[in-house]
C-alpha cells in the first residue's frame, strides 16, 4: 500500500515542519509581545468588552491587512510583530497539507493528492476571499 | 487593570487551559474561551479569535509528537478535512449575524455534549469489517501498539462521518474551537475507527479546519494581538507539558472532575445566553 521509506521521510519533515513553525512563530510573538508590554505595559488594558465589525478591520489595519501588518512591521509596531507571529502559527497547518500533497503525488496515488489539493484551495481562496 | 496584569494573568490562565486541555483531550480552544468571557467578561467575538489561535497551537504543538509514531491516518483526515474545510467556511461567513447571546448558547451545546461523550470508554474496536466504500477510497490502515508491532484495522460508514464532519466544521468556524468532540463521535461512533488512531486524526484536522477560518477572523479584526500572544505562549506550553504528563498521570478522576466543570460552565453559558447577560 504505501512505501515506507517514503512516508517515514515525509512523516518526519511533517514533524519538523510542526515543530520549527510552532517555535518561529513564538519567538515571533514574544519578541513583539515583549515590545507590546514595554510601550504599553502600563497603559489600563484595552476595552474587549465590545467587539463591533464595523470599526475593528479598519481602525486597526496593523494587525487586520497583510499591508498593514508589513508597514507595521518595518515601523517596528508591536502589534504588527505579534501578528506576524500568528500568521506564522496559522501556515503550519497549511505547510502540513501542502507536504501531505506532495507526498501522495510522489506515491501516484492522484484521488488522494486531488482531494489534498481541493482541501488546500478551499483555504487558500477563503483567506484570498475575504480580503 | 493595567496590560500588564492583564497580560501575565491571560498567560498563566492559557497555561491551565493548555494544561487541562491535553489532559481531557479537549484541547486548548475549548478551555480559553470561558476563561475569557465568564473569567475576564470579554465580548464573545474577540474570545473566538483567541480559541482558533489556541485550537492551532495545540493542533501543531502536539502534532509534531503524533506524526513520528505514524498513527495518524492522513488519508481519513484529509477526505474528511473536505466536510470540516467546507463547514468552517460556511461557519465563519454565518458568524457575522450571529448576537454573543446566540454564540455562547451553541458554545454551551457543545460542551454538554462534550461532557456527554467524556461518560464514553475509549475502544479500539477489534474486529470491525470494513465497508466497501471505505476499501474503495483505501481508509483502512495499521498502528504502532505498545509492544511495537502493528496492527491494522478496517473502517465503516464513511457517508454518516462525512456529514458529521460538516457539522464540526460549521461549529468550528462560529466558535473557533476544533470540535474534537463532533470528530471523535463521527471516527470513534460512527466510522468505528480505533481510539488512538481517531484522538490523533482528530487533532491533525483541527489544525487544518481552524486554519480554513483564521484569515478571515484575522481580517475581520476578531484576532487581537494583545490577546494572542499570551493565549498562544501560554496553551502551547500547557498543552506540551500536559502531552508529557498524560503518559505519567492517572487522568481518570481529573476527567471526572473535569466533567462537573463542563456542566456548571455549559448551563452557565446557557442561562446568561439566554438571560441577555452577554450583550452589554
Amino acid at each position: 500500500m504505501n512505501t515506507p521509506s517514503h512516508t517515514t521521510d515525509l512523516q518526519r519533515l511533517i514533524a519538523h515542519t510542526l515543530r520549527w513553525g510552532v517555535t518561529v512563530a513564538c519567538c515571533i510573538a514574544l519578541c513583539g509581545g515583549v515590545l507590546y508590554l514595554v510601550r504599553h505595559g502600563a497603559e489600563p488594558m484595552p476595552d474587549y468588552r465590545h467587539f463591533c465589525y464595523d470599526s475593528a478591520a479598519t481602525q486597526h489595519t496593523e494587525y487586520t491587512t497583510l499591508a498593514g501588518i508589513w508597514h507595521g512591521i518595518c515601523a517596528f509596531t508591536a502589534r504588527s510583530w505579534i501578528q506576524l507571529g500568528v500568521l506564522v502559527l496559522l501556515l503550519t497547518p497549511l505547510l502540513r497539507v501542502l507536504i501531505s500533497l506532495i507526498g501522495f503525488l510522489r506515491e501516484r496515488d492522484w484521488l488522494y493528492a486531488a482531494i489534498t489539493a481541493f482541501v488546500l484551495s478551499v483555504i487558500v481562496l477563503n483567506s484570498i476571499g475575504g480580503c | 487593570m493595567t496590560t500588564l496584569v492583564f497580560t501575565f494573568i491571560l498567560l498563566a490562565a492559557s497555561l491551565l487551559a493548555g494544561l487541562v486541555g491535553a489532559l481531557t483531550g479537549l484541547g486548548g480552544g475549548v478551555v480559553v474561551i470561558p476563561v475569557l468571557t465568564l473569567g475576564f467578561g470579554i465580548d464573545f467575538h474577540y474570545a473566538v479569535g483567541a480559541a482558533l489561535v489556541a485550537s492551532i497551537a495545540t493542533s501543531s504543538g502536539s502534532g509534531s509528537a503524533y506524526v513520528r509514531e505514524g498513527i495518524t491516518n492522513i488519508r481519513l483526515g484529509m477526505l474528511l478535512e473536505i466536510a470540516t474545510t467546507l463547514g468552517a467556511v460556511a461557519g465563519a461567513l454565518v458568524a457575522v449575524w450571529l448576537r454573543s447571546s446566540v454564540i455562547a448558547i451553541i458554545y454551551g451545546a457543545v460542551l454538554l455534549l462534550t461532557a456527554a461523550a467524556q461518560q464514553r470508554r475509549c475502544s479500539d474496536h477489534d474486529g470491525v469489517v470494513g465497508s466497501a466504500m471505505a476499501r474503495r477510497l483505501r481508509l483502512f490502515g495499521t498502528y504502532p501498539q505498545r509492544d511495537g508491532t502493528l496492527k491494522a484495522y478496517e473502517l465503516r460508514h464513511v457517508g454518516g462521518g462525512f456529514g458529521v464532519m460538516l457539522v464540526a466544521g460549521v461549529l468550528s468556524g462560529i466558535l473557533g474551537i476544533g470540535s474534537g468532540v463532533l470528530k471523535v463521535i463521527a471516527m470513534d461512533g460512527i466510522m468505528k475507527v480505533p481510539f488512538k488512531v481517531s484522538t490523533t486524526t482528530s487533532n491533525f484536522m483541527i489544525g487544518v479546519t481552524a486554519c480554513a477560518s483564521a484569515v478571515v477572523y484575522v481580517q475581520r479584526g476578531n484576532i487581537v494581538p494583545g490577546i494572542a500572544f499570551p493565549v498562544m505562549i501560554g496553551v502551547l506550553i500547557g498543552a506540551l507539558t500536559g502531552a508529557r504528563l498524560l503518559h505519567k498521570l492517572d487522568v481518570g478522576l481529573l476527567r471526572r472532575i473535569f466533567c462537573l466543570v463542563i456542566l456548571a460552565v455549559a448551563i452557565n453559558m446557557i442561562y446568561m445566553g439566554f438571560t441577555g447577560g452577554f450583550e452589554h
